[in-house]
Protein backbone atom coordinates (compact mmCIF):
# COMPACT_ATOMS: atom_id res chain seq x y z
CA UNK A 1 0.00 0.00 0.00
CA UNK A 2 1.26 3.11 -0.62
CA UNK A 3 0.80 5.90 2.71
CA UNK A 4 -1.44 7.89 0.57
CA UNK A 5 -3.31 4.28 0.61
CA UNK A 6 -2.92 4.00 4.15
CA UNK A 7 -4.06 7.37 5.38
CA UNK A 8 -7.13 7.34 3.33
CA UNK A 9 -8.55 4.03 4.37
CA UNK A 10 -7.75 5.19 7.91
CA UNK A 11 -9.57 8.02 7.68
CA UNK A 12 -12.24 5.54 5.43
CA UNK A 13 -12.33 3.28 8.67
CA UNK A 14 -13.75 6.32 10.87
CA UNK A 15 -15.87 7.78 8.20
CA UNK A 16 -17.14 4.78 5.95
CA UNK A 17 -16.88 7.15 2.51
CA UNK A 18 -14.19 6.99 0.47
CA UNK A 19 -14.65 10.43 -1.17
CA UNK A 20 -14.43 12.36 2.44
CA UNK A 21 -11.87 10.06 3.32
CA UNK A 22 -9.65 11.10 0.24
CA UNK A 23 -10.84 14.54 1.25
CA UNK A 24 -9.45 14.13 5.07
CA UNK A 25 -6.15 12.74 3.32
CA UNK A 26 -5.84 15.83 0.83
CA UNK A 27 -6.24 18.11 4.02
CA UNK A 28 -3.96 16.30 5.89
CA UNK A 29 -1.42 15.95 2.86
CA UNK A 30 -1.79 19.79 3.21
CA UNK A 31 -1.10 20.23 6.68
CA UNK A 32 2.13 18.43 6.25
CA UNK A 33 3.30 20.64 4.01
CA UNK A 34 2.02 24.03 5.46
CA UNK A 35 2.77 23.12 8.75
CA UNK A 36 6.17 24.67 9.24
CA UNK A 37 7.29 21.47 11.59
CA UNK A 38 9.65 19.01 10.46
CA UNK A 39 9.24 15.19 11.16
CA UNK A 40 12.12 13.44 12.56
CA UNK A 41 11.38 10.42 10.71
CA UNK A 42 8.90 8.85 8.26
CA UNK A 43 7.61 6.98 10.93
CA UNK A 44 7.06 10.07 13.20
CA UNK A 45 5.38 11.79 9.80
CA UNK A 46 3.05 8.60 9.67
CA UNK A 47 2.25 9.20 12.73
CA UNK A 48 0.91 12.22 12.87
CA UNK A 49 -0.83 11.80 9.53
CA UNK A 50 -2.88 8.82 11.24
CA UNK A 51 -3.82 11.04 14.16
CA UNK A 52 -4.71 14.43 12.03
CA UNK A 53 -6.80 12.12 9.92
CA UNK A 54 -9.01 10.73 12.42
CA UNK A 55 -9.00 13.93 14.23
CA UNK A 56 -10.37 15.58 10.62
CA UNK A 57 -13.02 12.12 10.69
CA UNK A 58 -13.91 12.28 13.71
CA UNK A 59 -15.08 16.46 12.90
CA UNK A 60 -16.54 15.11 9.98
CA UNK A 61 -18.71 12.96 11.57
CA UNK A 62 -19.57 15.11 13.88
CA UNK A 63 -21.15 17.07 11.22
CA UNK A 64 -23.04 14.44 9.86
CA UNK A 65 -26.82 13.86 10.97
CA UNK A 66 -26.67 10.21 10.11
CA UNK A 67 -23.08 9.00 11.12
CA UNK A 68 -21.66 5.79 11.42
CA UNK A 69 -21.03 4.29 14.60
CA UNK A 70 -17.11 5.49 15.24
CA UNK A 71 -14.71 2.71 16.44
CA UNK A 72 -13.33 2.85 19.48
CA UNK A 73 -10.15 4.77 19.77
CA UNK A 74 -7.96 2.00 21.16
CA UNK A 75 -9.12 -0.18 18.19
CA UNK A 76 -8.08 2.73 15.43
CA UNK A 77 -4.58 3.33 17.38
CA UNK A 78 -4.13 -0.29 17.17
CA UNK A 79 -5.09 -0.35 13.68
CA UNK A 80 -3.04 2.21 12.65
CA UNK A 81 -0.04 1.35 14.29
CA UNK A 82 -0.39 -1.72 12.42
CA UNK A 83 -0.40 0.21 9.06
CA UNK A 84 2.54 1.85 10.39
CA UNK A 85 4.68 -0.84 10.91
CA UNK A 86 3.52 -2.02 7.40
CA UNK A 87 5.00 1.02 5.78
CA UNK A 88 8.41 0.92 8.01
CA UNK A 89 8.80 -2.78 6.65
CA UNK A 90 8.37 -1.50 2.77
CA UNK A 91 4.72 -2.93 2.16
CA UNK A 92 4.03 -2.73 -1.49
CA UNK A 93 0.15 -4.02 -1.56
CA UNK A 94 -1.60 -1.38 -3.33
CA UNK A 95 -0.51 -1.95 -6.81
CA UNK A 96 -1.14 -5.71 -6.28
CA UNK A 97 -4.49 -4.75 -5.27
CA UNK A 98 -4.95 -2.31 -8.34
CA UNK A 99 -4.02 -5.34 -10.51
CA UNK A 100 -6.37 -7.47 -8.21
CA UNK A 101 -9.44 -4.88 -8.93
CA UNK A 102 -8.47 -5.16 -12.60
CA UNK A 103 -8.46 -8.73 -13.06
CA UNK A 104 -12.23 -8.60 -11.04
CA UNK A 105 -15.60 -10.12 -13.21
CA UNK A 106 -17.37 -6.88 -14.56
CA UNK A 107 -20.54 -7.54 -12.07
CA UNK A 108 -17.97 -8.03 -8.97
CA UNK A 109 -16.79 -4.99 -9.73
CA UNK A 110 -19.48 -3.24 -10.53
CA UNK A 111 -21.05 -4.56 -6.57
CA UNK A 112 -17.83 -2.51 -5.37
CA UNK A 113 -17.87 0.79 -7.09
CA UNK A 114 -21.83 0.80 -5.82
CA UNK A 115 -20.77 -0.08 -2.36
CA UNK A 116 -17.46 1.87 -2.08
CA UNK A 117 -17.23 4.56 -5.23
CA UNK A 118 -21.26 5.42 -5.34
CA UNK A 119 -20.86 5.19 -1.44
CA UNK A 120 -24.74 3.11 -1.30
CA UNK A 121 -25.59 1.20 2.03
CA UNK A 122 -25.79 -2.59 1.40
CA UNK A 123 -29.39 -2.27 1.75
CA UNK A 124 -29.73 0.09 -1.04
CA UNK A 125 -27.48 -1.98 -3.35
CA UNK A 126 -29.80 -4.98 -2.93
CA UNK A 127 -32.47 -3.51 -3.83
CA UNK A 128 -31.01 -1.69 -7.16
CA UNK A 129 -29.87 -5.23 -7.60
CA UNK A 130 -33.14 -6.86 -6.86
CA UNK A 131 -31.51 -9.37 -4.73
CA UNK A 132 -32.07 -10.21 -0.88
CA UNK A 133 -29.68 -8.36 1.91
CA UNK A 134 -27.96 -11.39 2.94
CA UNK A 135 -27.11 -12.20 -0.56
CA UNK A 136 -25.24 -8.80 -0.85
CA UNK A 137 -23.25 -8.97 2.35
CA UNK A 138 -22.13 -12.51 1.58
CA UNK A 139 -21.17 -11.52 -2.00
CA UNK A 140 -18.90 -8.39 -0.21
CA UNK A 141 -17.39 -11.15 2.20
CA UNK A 142 -16.38 -13.20 -0.22
CA UNK A 143 -15.05 -10.54 -2.82
CA UNK A 144 -12.93 -9.04 -0.07
CA UNK A 145 -11.67 -12.26 1.08
CA UNK A 146 -10.63 -13.12 -2.76
CA UNK A 147 -9.05 -9.91 -3.39
CA UNK A 148 -6.80 -10.60 -0.14
CA UNK A 149 -5.96 -13.44 -1.60
CA UNK A 150 -5.31 -12.29 -4.69
CA UNK A 151 -2.99 -9.94 -3.21
CA UNK A 152 -1.10 -12.42 -1.33
CA UNK A 153 -0.66 -14.82 -4.50
CA UNK A 154 0.41 -11.68 -6.41
CA UNK A 155 3.44 -10.78 -3.76
CA UNK A 156 4.31 -14.16 -3.70
CA UNK A 157 5.17 -14.33 -7.16
CA UNK A 158 8.91 -12.71 -8.02
CA UNK A 159 8.53 -9.55 -8.95
CA UNK A 160 9.41 -10.06 -13.52
CA UNK B 1 -20.45 -1.07 12.11
CA UNK B 2 -23.24 0.19 10.49
CA UNK B 3 -25.31 0.93 13.34
CA UNK B 4 -27.54 -2.05 12.73
CA UNK B 5 -25.46 -4.29 16.16
CA UNK B 6 -27.01 -3.89 19.40
CA UNK B 7 -24.95 -2.90 22.32
CA UNK B 8 -23.56 -5.94 23.39
CA UNK B 9 -22.44 -7.15 19.81
CA UNK B 10 -21.02 -4.18 18.99
CA UNK B 11 -18.77 -4.88 22.41
CA UNK B 12 -17.91 -8.19 21.26
CA UNK B 13 -16.86 -7.10 17.69
CA UNK B 14 -14.73 -4.59 19.82
CA UNK B 15 -13.08 -7.14 21.92
CA UNK B 16 -12.52 -9.05 18.99
CA UNK B 17 -10.82 -6.22 17.24
CA UNK B 18 -8.68 -5.83 19.83
CA UNK B 19 -7.64 -9.22 20.89
CA UNK B 20 -7.60 -10.41 17.15
CA UNK B 21 -4.72 -9.48 14.97
CA UNK B 22 -6.55 -11.46 11.95
CA UNK B 23 -9.57 -10.01 12.33
CA UNK B 24 -8.03 -6.55 12.53
CA UNK B 25 -5.75 -7.39 9.18
CA UNK B 26 -9.12 -8.26 7.43
CA UNK B 27 -10.56 -5.17 8.56
CA UNK B 28 -7.78 -3.06 7.51
CA UNK B 29 -8.40 -5.40 3.81
CA UNK B 30 -11.40 -3.88 3.32
CA UNK B 31 -10.68 -0.01 4.36
CA UNK B 32 -7.80 -0.14 1.99
CA UNK B 33 -10.20 -2.13 -1.11
CA UNK B 34 -12.88 0.34 -0.28
CA UNK B 35 -10.56 3.31 -1.23
CA UNK B 36 -8.45 1.60 -3.51
CA UNK B 37 -12.21 0.82 -5.25
CA UNK B 38 -12.87 4.42 -5.40
CA UNK B 39 -9.87 5.76 -6.33
CA UNK B 40 -9.75 3.06 -9.33
CA UNK B 41 -13.09 4.43 -10.40
CA UNK B 42 -12.18 8.20 -10.17
CA UNK B 43 -9.49 7.65 -12.48
CA UNK B 44 -11.63 5.16 -15.04
CA UNK B 45 -14.92 7.83 -15.20
CA UNK B 46 -12.19 10.85 -15.07
CA UNK B 47 -15.07 13.31 -13.97
CA UNK B 48 -15.71 14.91 -10.64
CA UNK B 49 -18.36 13.69 -8.60
CA UNK B 50 -21.75 15.79 -9.12
CA UNK B 51 -23.29 16.61 -5.96
CA UNK B 52 -26.62 14.41 -5.77
CA UNK B 53 -30.18 17.15 -5.47
CA UNK B 54 -32.95 15.22 -3.78
CA UNK B 55 -35.95 16.69 -5.19
CA UNK B 56 -38.47 16.00 -2.34
CA UNK B 57 -41.82 14.59 -2.77
CA UNK B 58 -45.19 14.94 -1.36
CA UNK B 59 -46.06 12.12 0.83
CA UNK B 60 -49.14 12.76 3.10
CA UNK B 61 -48.40 10.29 5.46
CA UNK B 62 -45.18 11.87 6.43
CA UNK B 63 -47.23 15.53 6.68
CA UNK B 64 -49.19 13.02 8.97
CA UNK B 65 -46.77 11.92 11.02
CA UNK B 66 -45.45 15.44 11.37
CA UNK B 67 -48.28 17.04 12.42
CA UNK B 68 -48.73 14.04 14.99
CA UNK B 69 -45.17 14.72 16.14
CA UNK B 70 -46.24 18.68 16.35
CA UNK B 71 -49.19 18.14 18.44
CA UNK B 72 -47.56 15.88 20.40
CA UNK B 73 -44.47 18.56 21.36
CA UNK B 74 -46.70 21.59 21.35
CA UNK B 75 -48.77 19.57 24.46
CA UNK B 76 -45.56 18.24 26.32
CA UNK B 77 -44.71 22.08 26.07
CA UNK B 78 -47.88 23.15 27.29
CA UNK B 79 -47.73 20.70 29.83
CA UNK B 80 -43.97 21.91 30.83
CA UNK B 81 -44.35 25.43 31.44
CA UNK B 82 -42.02 25.38 33.96
CA UNK B 83 -38.56 24.14 33.01
CA UNK B 84 -36.79 21.25 35.12
CA UNK B 85 -35.27 22.14 38.50
CA UNK B 86 -31.27 23.10 38.32
CA UNK B 87 -30.10 20.28 39.62
CA UNK B 88 -27.19 17.21 39.32
CA UNK B 89 -26.80 13.93 40.12
CA UNK B 90 -23.78 12.15 40.61
CA UNK B 91 -23.29 9.32 38.13
CA UNK B 92 -20.11 7.98 38.61
CA UNK B 93 -17.49 8.56 41.12
CA UNK B 94 -13.72 7.67 41.69
CA UNK B 95 -11.55 8.70 44.47
CA UNK B 96 -11.63 11.07 47.57
CA UNK B 97 -14.67 13.42 47.02
CA UNK B 98 -16.40 15.71 49.64
CA UNK B 99 -20.07 16.97 49.47
CA UNK B 100 -20.61 20.15 51.33
CA UNK B 101 -24.89 21.01 51.45
CA UNK B 102 -25.73 24.51 51.00
CA UNK B 103 -26.32 24.50 54.59
CA UNK B 104 -23.36 23.84 55.32
CA UNK B 105 -23.11 20.47 56.18
CA UNK B 106 -19.98 18.48 54.84
CA UNK B 107 -20.02 14.42 53.86
CA UNK B 108 -16.90 13.16 52.75
CA UNK B 109 -18.32 10.04 51.53
CA UNK B 110 -20.11 11.17 48.22
CA UNK B 111 -22.66 7.70 46.64
CA UNK B 112 -23.67 7.68 43.08
CA UNK B 113 -27.31 8.69 43.04
CA UNK B 114 -26.57 11.88 45.67
CA UNK B 115 -28.71 14.83 44.34
CA UNK B 116 -26.77 18.27 44.10
CA UNK B 117 -29.44 21.42 44.57
CA UNK B 118 -28.30 25.11 44.26
CA UNK B 119 -25.74 25.89 46.80
CA UNK B 120 -24.03 22.73 47.30
CA UNK B 121 -20.85 21.99 46.43
CA UNK B 122 -18.62 18.94 45.63
CA UNK B 123 -15.12 18.28 45.51
CA UNK B 124 -12.48 16.32 44.34
CA UNK B 125 -9.98 15.96 46.50
CA UNK B 126 -7.11 14.13 44.57
CA UNK B 127 -5.71 14.08 41.51
CA UNK B 128 -6.73 10.60 40.61
CA UNK B 129 -10.25 11.36 41.47
CA UNK B 130 -13.37 12.38 39.65
CA UNK B 131 -17.00 12.57 39.70
CA UNK B 132 -19.62 12.48 36.66
CA UNK B 133 -22.95 14.77 36.93
CA UNK B 134 -26.07 14.07 35.21
CA UNK B 135 -27.63 17.80 34.73
CA UNK B 136 -31.35 15.82 34.57
CA UNK B 137 -31.55 17.15 31.07
CA UNK B 138 -29.49 14.99 28.89
CA UNK B 139 -26.41 17.38 29.53
CA UNK B 140 -23.48 15.75 31.58
CA UNK B 141 -20.51 17.44 33.63
CA UNK B 142 -17.23 15.18 34.65
CA UNK B 143 -15.07 17.31 37.26
CA UNK B 144 -11.25 15.59 37.88
CA UNK B 145 -8.14 16.01 39.31
CA UNK B 146 -8.08 18.55 42.52
CA UNK B 147 -11.76 20.60 41.56
CA UNK B 148 -14.42 22.33 43.16
CA UNK B 149 -17.80 22.61 41.68
CA UNK B 150 -20.93 24.76 43.07
CA UNK B 151 -24.11 24.79 41.52
CA UNK B 152 -25.30 28.62 41.80
CA UNK B 153 -28.86 30.70 41.40
CA UNK B 154 -28.04 32.58 38.30
CA UNK B 155 -31.46 33.96 36.69
CA UNK B 156 -32.52 32.59 33.62
CA UNK B 157 -29.49 29.89 33.82
CA UNK B 158 -28.20 26.82 35.30
CA UNK B 159 -25.33 28.23 37.50
CA UNK B 160 -22.32 26.84 38.26
CA UNK B 161 -19.24 27.97 39.69
CA UNK B 162 -15.77 26.37 38.64
CA UNK B 163 -13.63 27.62 41.76
CA UNK B 164 -10.67 25.56 40.25
CA UNK B 165 -9.57 22.59 38.54
CA UNK B 166 -10.61 20.78 35.45
CA UNK B 167 -14.19 19.90 33.79
CA UNK B 168 -15.85 18.48 31.18
CA UNK B 169 -19.23 19.27 29.88
CA UNK B 170 -21.59 18.32 26.85
CA UNK B 171 -24.61 20.34 27.28
CA UNK B 172 -27.45 19.06 25.20
CA UNK B 173 -29.50 21.49 22.91
CA UNK B 174 -33.37 21.41 24.56
CA UNK B 175 -35.94 23.78 23.74
CA UNK B 176 -37.20 23.79 27.74
CA UNK B 177 -33.98 24.00 29.76
CA UNK B 178 -31.72 27.25 30.25
CA UNK B 179 -28.81 27.81 29.41
CA UNK B 180 -25.51 26.53 31.09
CA UNK B 181 -23.28 29.65 32.82
CA UNK B 182 -20.45 28.77 34.58
CA UNK B 183 -18.36 31.22 36.79
CA UNK B 184 -14.72 31.06 37.19
CA UNK B 185 -12.26 33.14 38.83
CA UNK B 186 -11.56 35.43 35.55
CA UNK B 187 -14.53 34.14 33.23
CA UNK B 188 -18.06 33.60 33.14
CA UNK B 189 -18.64 30.95 30.45
CA UNK B 190 -22.19 30.31 29.12
CA UNK B 191 -23.36 27.85 26.48
CA UNK B 192 -26.65 26.73 24.98
CA UNK B 193 -25.48 23.63 23.38
CA UNK B 194 -21.80 22.67 22.83
CA UNK B 195 -19.26 19.61 24.12
CA UNK B 196 -15.80 21.53 25.93
CA UNK B 197 -13.67 21.43 28.71
CA UNK B 198 -12.62 24.10 30.63
CA UNK B 199 -9.48 24.06 33.20
CA UNK B 200 -9.53 26.74 35.78
CA UNK B 201 -7.02 28.26 37.90
CA UNK B 202 -6.65 31.44 40.35
CA UNK B 203 -5.60 33.94 37.25
CA UNK B 204 -6.31 32.07 34.23
CA UNK B 205 -9.20 30.26 32.70
CA UNK B 206 -8.57 27.72 29.42
CA UNK B 207 -11.53 26.85 27.47
CA UNK B 208 -11.70 24.41 24.49
CA UNK B 209 -14.71 24.03 22.23
CA UNK B 210 -15.25 20.80 20.15
CA UNK B 211 -18.61 21.31 19.44
CA UNK B 212 -20.98 23.64 19.25
CA UNK B 213 -20.09 27.25 20.49
CA UNK B 214 -19.52 29.16 23.89
CA UNK B 215 -19.48 32.63 24.91
CA UNK B 216 -17.08 34.16 27.31
CA UNK B 217 -17.06 36.94 29.25
CA UNK B 218 -13.73 38.14 31.10
CA UNK B 219 -14.53 39.61 34.20
CA UNK B 220 -11.32 41.62 34.33
CA UNK B 221 -12.98 44.32 31.52
CA UNK B 222 -16.43 42.63 30.38
CA UNK B 223 -14.88 41.63 26.97
CA UNK B 224 -16.82 38.84 25.25
CA UNK B 225 -16.00 36.39 22.90
CA UNK B 226 -17.69 33.62 21.15
CA UNK B 227 -15.57 30.48 21.05
CA UNK B 228 -16.86 27.95 18.47
CA UNK B 229 -16.07 24.60 18.08
CA UNK B 230 -12.24 23.51 17.10
CA UNK B 231 -11.33 26.58 18.78
CA UNK B 232 -10.03 27.72 22.41
CA UNK B 233 -9.04 30.73 24.18
CA UNK B 234 -7.35 31.25 27.38
CA UNK B 235 -8.98 33.98 29.58
CA UNK B 236 -6.60 35.59 32.01
CA UNK B 237 -7.31 38.10 35.08
CA UNK B 238 -4.77 40.50 33.40
CA UNK B 239 -6.50 43.02 30.73
CA UNK B 240 -2.92 43.30 29.32
CA UNK B 241 -3.04 39.62 28.42
CA UNK B 242 -4.48 39.23 24.75
CA UNK B 243 -8.06 37.66 24.94
CA UNK B 244 -9.55 35.82 21.14
CA UNK B 245 -10.58 32.83 20.02
CA UNK B 246 -7.75 30.78 18.37
CA UNK B 247 -7.99 27.31 16.55
CA UNK B 248 -7.07 24.51 18.67
CA UNK B 249 -3.45 23.47 17.51
CA UNK B 250 -2.89 20.35 15.41
CA UNK B 251 -1.67 17.69 18.55
CA UNK B 252 1.70 15.84 18.70
CA UNK B 253 2.77 13.04 20.43
CA UNK B 254 5.14 14.24 23.10
CA UNK B 255 5.45 16.61 25.44
CA UNK B 256 8.45 18.64 27.81
CA UNK B 257 6.57 20.26 30.54
CA UNK B 258 8.17 23.81 30.92
CA UNK B 259 9.12 23.96 34.28
CA UNK B 260 11.09 26.89 34.34
CA UNK B 261 8.17 28.92 32.69
CA UNK B 262 6.62 27.14 35.89
CA UNK B 263 2.69 27.47 34.06
CA UNK B 264 2.71 23.73 33.40
CA UNK B 265 3.11 23.19 37.27
CA UNK B 266 -0.30 23.52 38.12
CA UNK B 267 0.12 22.38 41.41
CA UNK B 268 3.64 22.50 42.94
CA UNK B 269 5.83 24.44 44.98
CA UNK B 270 8.86 26.06 43.21
CA UNK B 271 12.31 25.72 45.21
CA UNK B 272 15.98 27.60 44.93
CA UNK B 273 16.64 26.99 41.64
CA UNK B 274 20.19 23.88 42.08
CA UNK B 275 23.57 24.84 42.14
CA UNK B 276 24.10 23.73 38.32
CA UNK B 277 20.49 25.95 37.28
CA UNK B 278 18.41 23.57 37.77
CA UNK B 279 14.69 24.06 38.08
CA UNK B 280 13.00 22.04 40.82
CA UNK B 281 9.54 21.52 42.20
CA UNK B 282 7.94 20.29 45.32
CA UNK B 283 5.47 18.33 46.22
CA UNK B 284 2.54 19.83 48.15
CA UNK B 285 0.83 18.41 50.92
CA UNK B 286 -2.92 17.39 50.10
CA UNK B 287 -5.54 15.78 52.78
CA UNK B 288 -7.17 13.53 50.59
CA UNK B 289 -9.67 11.98 53.49
CA UNK B 290 -9.35 12.02 57.22
CA UNK B 291 -5.92 11.27 58.43
CA UNK B 292 -5.03 10.51 54.91
CA UNK B 293 -2.28 13.34 53.83
CA UNK B 294 -0.21 12.49 49.77
CA UNK B 295 2.47 14.62 48.50
CA UNK B 296 1.25 15.49 44.93
CA UNK B 297 2.75 17.38 42.12
CA UNK B 298 0.89 17.70 39.34
CA UNK B 299 1.47 18.84 35.28
CA UNK B 300 -0.85 20.19 33.08
CA UNK B 301 -0.71 19.69 29.18
CA UNK B 302 -2.65 22.62 28.87
CA UNK B 303 -1.70 25.03 30.80
CA UNK B 304 2.00 24.61 29.54
CA UNK B 305 0.62 26.08 26.34
CA UNK B 306 1.51 22.91 24.80
CA UNK B 307 -0.59 21.46 21.80
CA UNK B 308 -2.96 18.44 22.61
CA UNK B 309 -0.62 15.68 23.31
CA UNK B 310 -2.30 12.16 21.72
CA UNK B 311 -1.38 8.88 23.68
CA UNK B 312 0.00 5.95 21.60
CA UNK B 313 1.04 2.52 22.00
CA UNK B 314 4.53 2.96 23.01
CA UNK B 315 4.70 6.26 24.40
CA UNK B 316 6.47 6.77 27.81
CA UNK B 317 6.12 9.20 31.13
CA UNK B 318 10.22 10.13 31.97
CA UNK B 319 10.36 11.73 35.22
CA UNK B 320 13.48 13.16 36.86
CA UNK B 321 13.38 13.84 40.76
CA UNK B 322 14.78 13.11 44.37
CA UNK B 323 13.41 11.73 47.47
CA UNK B 324 14.69 11.55 50.88
CA UNK B 325 13.42 8.09 52.29
CA UNK B 326 13.45 4.46 50.10
CA UNK B 327 9.86 4.11 49.82
CA UNK B 328 7.58 3.74 46.36
CA UNK B 329 6.42 6.61 44.01
CA UNK B 330 3.60 6.76 41.87
CA UNK B 331 2.83 8.10 38.37
CA UNK B 332 -0.66 9.29 37.22
CA UNK B 333 -1.96 10.40 34.26
CA UNK B 334 -5.33 11.82 33.10
CA UNK B 335 -6.27 10.98 29.31
CA UNK B 336 -9.40 12.20 27.20
CA UNK B 337 -11.18 11.85 24.68
CA UNK B 338 -9.34 13.14 20.96
CA UNK B 339 -11.32 16.40 20.98
CA UNK B 340 -13.79 14.85 23.42
CA UNK B 341 -14.68 14.47 27.23
CA UNK B 342 -12.72 13.00 29.94
CA UNK B 343 -11.91 9.23 29.29
CA UNK B 344 -9.84 8.52 32.69
CA UNK B 345 -7.26 7.98 35.06
CA UNK B 346 -4.09 5.87 34.97
CA UNK B 347 -1.60 4.83 37.70
CA UNK B 348 1.79 3.12 37.87
CA UNK B 349 3.67 2.30 41.11
CA UNK B 350 7.92 2.82 40.68
CA UNK B 351 9.17 0.89 43.41
CA UNK B 352 11.92 2.08 45.63
CA UNK B 353 14.63 -0.44 44.09
CA UNK B 354 14.00 1.41 40.50
CA UNK B 355 14.69 5.16 42.33
CA UNK B 356 18.08 4.20 43.67
CA UNK B 357 19.63 5.62 46.73
CA UNK B 358 17.40 7.85 49.04
CA UNK B 359 18.36 11.58 48.42
CA UNK B 360 20.48 11.44 44.81
CA UNK B 361 18.31 12.34 41.93
CA UNK B 362 16.59 9.25 40.07
CA UNK B 363 15.73 9.61 36.17
CA UNK B 364 12.44 6.98 35.56
CA UNK B 365 11.03 6.17 32.62
CA UNK B 366 7.87 4.40 32.79
CA UNK B 367 6.16 3.06 29.32
CA UNK B 368 2.35 2.84 28.89
CA UNK B 369 2.09 -0.49 29.11
CA UNK B 370 3.03 -0.46 32.91
CA UNK B 371 0.13 2.61 33.57
CA UNK B 372 -3.24 0.24 35.20
CA UNK B 373 -6.60 2.05 35.05
CA UNK B 374 -7.98 3.15 38.21
CA UNK B 375 -11.49 1.76 37.14
CA UNK B 376 -12.31 -1.75 36.24
CA UNK B 377 -14.95 0.25 32.98
CA UNK B 378 -11.36 1.11 31.04
CA UNK B 379 -9.70 -0.54 28.95
CA UNK B 380 -5.87 -1.68 29.59
CA UNK B 381 -4.58 0.78 27.86
CA UNK B 382 -5.16 4.58 26.62
CA UNK B 383 -3.73 4.86 23.71
CA UNK B 384 -5.47 6.58 21.01
CA UNK B 385 -6.56 8.68 23.92
CA UNK B 386 -5.75 12.40 24.63
CA UNK B 387 -3.16 13.40 27.59
CA UNK B 388 -4.48 16.11 30.17
CA UNK B 389 -2.01 15.91 32.42
CA UNK B 390 0.88 13.96 34.54
CA UNK B 391 1.05 13.99 38.06
CA UNK B 392 3.78 12.23 40.79
CA UNK B 393 2.47 11.49 44.60
CA UNK B 394 4.40 10.29 47.36
CA UNK B 395 2.56 9.08 49.97
CA UNK B 396 5.19 9.85 52.39
CA UNK B 397 6.39 13.50 54.05
CA UNK B 398 9.86 12.66 55.39
CA UNK B 399 10.39 11.51 51.17
CA UNK B 400 10.58 15.40 49.94
CA UNK B 401 9.72 14.60 46.71
CA UNK B 402 11.36 16.98 44.22
CA UNK B 403 10.58 17.03 40.13
CA UNK B 404 13.13 18.26 37.91
CA UNK B 405 11.78 17.33 34.85
CA UNK B 406 8.80 15.67 33.02
CA UNK B 407 8.53 14.52 29.71
CA UNK B 408 5.92 12.35 27.77
CA UNK B 409 8.03 10.43 25.00
CA UNK B 410 6.34 9.14 21.71
CA UNK B 411 7.14 5.54 20.68
CA UNK B 412 10.54 4.86 19.81
CA UNK B 413 11.20 4.33 15.48
CA UNK B 414 10.78 1.07 15.15
CA UNK B 415 8.76 0.12 18.05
Amino acid sequence: MSQRDRVSAAAWLVVRNAHTAEDIFQNVALKAMTKGVQFESVGALMSWAFITARREGIDWLRRQKNAPICLDNTILELLEQEWADEAAAGDIRGQALRDCLEDLPAKSRDLLKRRYFDGHACEAVAEQLGVRLDAIYKRLSRLHQALKKCIEIKLEQPAS
Amino acid sequence: MNGQLGPDEEAKVADLLRGNAEARTFLRAVAEQAVVVADVERLDQHKPQTAKVVTPAFRPWKWAVAAAAAFVLLSAFVIATTPPRHTAKVSAILGPCQYIAADGKVRDEVKVGTLLRVGDTIRTRSSSAWVKLDLNSGSLMTIAGRSRLRLLNVDGRRGFQLAYGNLWATVAKQAIVKPVSIQTPTATVETMAAQFDLEVHPSTSIVRVNDGFVNVERLADGQTADIAADHQAVISISRNQPFTAARQPEPVNEWNCSMLAGRGAVFAKILPQTADGRSRLGAVPLITAEKATIFVANFSVQSSSSPPVLIENGSRVRIRGTTRTEGPVYFGITTQRIKGVFFGKYTAKVEARALGQAGEPWQVEVPLSQFNPKSKQLPGSPAGMELTDIWIVSPEENAELEIHSVKFLPREVGQ
